[in-house]
């Protein structure tokens, strides 16, 4: 294992604990818009984590999957605020 | 050119480290949002740039790029989106846990 790759395999575990830790926060939370928060941040750290791993095991197909998932959850995120801001109705 | 990769990654997880600590902390939840998605937002630009310096070949670069193009637009307009749908309905600012508790 070289150093770069030491390097990477830590930032996957910080990646990860910071995955967990939210995902607790996001079980135990007070106000819907927490809870929102907190899946917007898992759906950033899951970006990063394929991102990470696509450089560590130098295949460079993962990089448009992050994109893709990016994309997926900047809109989820979106439109469930919007759904929660107008009470489920459509105006 | 590798040296600058593995500062770059050190700073990152320090700053993911204090994003967690900041969710778990503060008790406002306009502060909590604020927060959070400001230092997740310094925190996937540090990473992104580190891959950027530690990649072998051009097409990694291009992807990334795209990938911080993409982070830098989206990110400030998912936490304004947020903080907006709590402004209107009604959870008031100076309040401990948002008036909720």
């Amino acid at each position: 294992m070289t150093t770069l790759e030491l390097f990477l395999f830590i930032t996957l575990l910080v990646l990860v604990l910071a995955m967990i830790l939210s995902f607790i926060r996001l079980i135990q939370g007070k106000t819907i818009w927490d809870r929102i928060l907190m899946l917007n941040l898992i759906s950033a750290k899951v970006v990063l984590f394929v991102a990470v791993y696509a450089i560590y095991i130098d295949n460079i197909i993962l990089l448009d999957i992050a994109i893709s998932y990016g994309i997926i959850g900047f809109l989820t995120m979106t439109l469930l605020a919007k759904f929660i801001m107008t009470g489920g109705r459509e105006k | 050119m590798m040296i600058v990769t593995y500062i770059v990654l050190i700073l990152s997880w320090f700053f993911i480290i204090f994003g967690m600590i900041a969710i778990f902390r503060l008790k406002n939840l306009y502060t909590r949002i604020l927060t959070a998605a400001t230092i997740d937002t310094v925190a996937s630009f540090l990473v992104l740039i580190a891959l950027i310096f530690a990649a072998s070949q051009f097409e990694y670069a291009i992807r990334l790029l795209l990938l911080i193009l993409f982070l830098l637009i989206t990110n400030p307009i998912s936490s304004h989106v947020n903080i907006r749908s709590a402004y209107l309905i009604g959870i008031p600012t100076d309040v401990k846990d948002g008036g909720i508790k």
